[in-house]
């Protein structure tokens, strides 16, 4: 998938949210992803989504829209990977809570931001907002546990 | 003209009917490396089964999010009716013709692994209208499904929420 890769900026954290180190308003690393229409079609298909207007813009067109738009599974998925992405792969998820709003279409670009919601031991709550140029396409919150030290001792 | 839905759509949640679907194949690596690459995700734990044992997992995992992925609906399958399908034509039906997906709400109990066979069973769970919204008049409906594994012990749920509303009554 390079063509793919190659369309994506990668931040990638070099310093995932090690054990112990969490705190109540820590900011998650900004992670710009490039809507096209290779990720809306590849992200529908390969979660298994078959709905045409998420890959035929001649149906999306039919259907009131002006293009092919981003399946909810992909915001998901794409929630997913910015929040593990930060939390690092010793990280649990236990919940991801999204409300949905503007709608992603090719050409747009959307703006990852987050911040810890809270902190309990090992139980942290993130909450995220990804933006595109039509204003926020996704809020979520959520829920992971993260090792603490002594877990991982 | 819209007539009020409530007392049907009151009668498919009492009546709690679910929807069961098993999913086709198992959760497996192909699949797994398919959303990977597609979403460009490069946790290991999905990717290298020896990063995946390192986080205490006991194979590759799938991301926590592809939950639903599973028991996607193949587009080669003959259309079951259900009662979340009845609920949405009686909106449909009096007048809020229009949806849009408001929230999907996912609560994973464990990560499923490479030969996990999911059964979802979906039903109407809550139901409120009516409310103004920016888009016009409509009902919110949310449906539950409930995600076990071969064992029937339960893997996750789901929460999805819809708003259909009827953009010809708006106030603003």
């Amino acid at each position: 998938m390079s063509t793919v890769a190659s369309t994506q900026t990668l931040e990638q954290n070099q310093n995932p949210a090690g054990p112990g180190s969490v705190s109540v308003g820590d900011t998650l690393p900004e992670l710009r992803i490039p809507i096209t229409a290779t990720l809306i079609v590849t992200g529908a298909i390969a979660t298994r989504d078959f709905q045409k207007v998420h890959h035929d813009k001649d149906v999306a067109v039919a259907a009131g829209t002006p293009n092919v738009f981003m399946n909810i599974l992909t915001t998901n998925a794409l929630v997913n990977r910015y929040v593990g992405q930060w939390a690092g792969p010793s990280a649990r998820v236990g919940r991801i809570n999204i409300r949905l709003g503007a709608t992603n279409f090719p050409g747009d670009e959307m703006l990852f931001t987050g911040s810890v919601e809270s902190v309990d031991g090992a139980n942290v709550t993130v909450k995220v907002i990804g933006t595109n140029s039509l204003g926020p396409h996704v809020t979520g919150t959520i829920e992971l546990t993260i090792p603490t030290e002594e877990e991982t001792a | 003209m819209s007539i009020d839905p409530s007392d049907k759509i009151g009668e498919i949640i009492a009546a709690g009917r679910e929807r069961v679907s098993v999913a086709r194949d198992e959760v497996n690596r192909p699949m797994i490396h398919h959303l990977c690459d597609a979403m460009e995700e490069t946790n290991p734990i999905h990717l290298d089964p020896e990063a995946a044992r390192a986080a205490g997992h006991p194979d590759v995992v799938a991301p926590p999010s592809a939950l639903q992925v599973w028991n996607m609906i193949n587009p080669s399958d003959p259309v079951i009716e259900s009662d979340v399908d009845r609920a949405y034509a009686i909106l449909a039906e009096c007048g809020y013709p229009k949806v849009v997906a408001v929230n999907c709400d996912q609560e994973y109990d464990r990560y499923l692994v490479p030969g996990d066979v999911l059964t979802a069973t979906e039903k109407v769970e809550a139901f409120a209208g009516p409310k103004q919204t920016g888009l016009g008049e409509g009902y919110f409906i949310t449906t539950l499904t409930s995600y076990t594994d071969q064992s029937g012990e339960r893997v996750g749920t789901m929460r999805f929420r819809t708003l259909w509303y009827n953009p010809e009554k708006r106030t603003s």
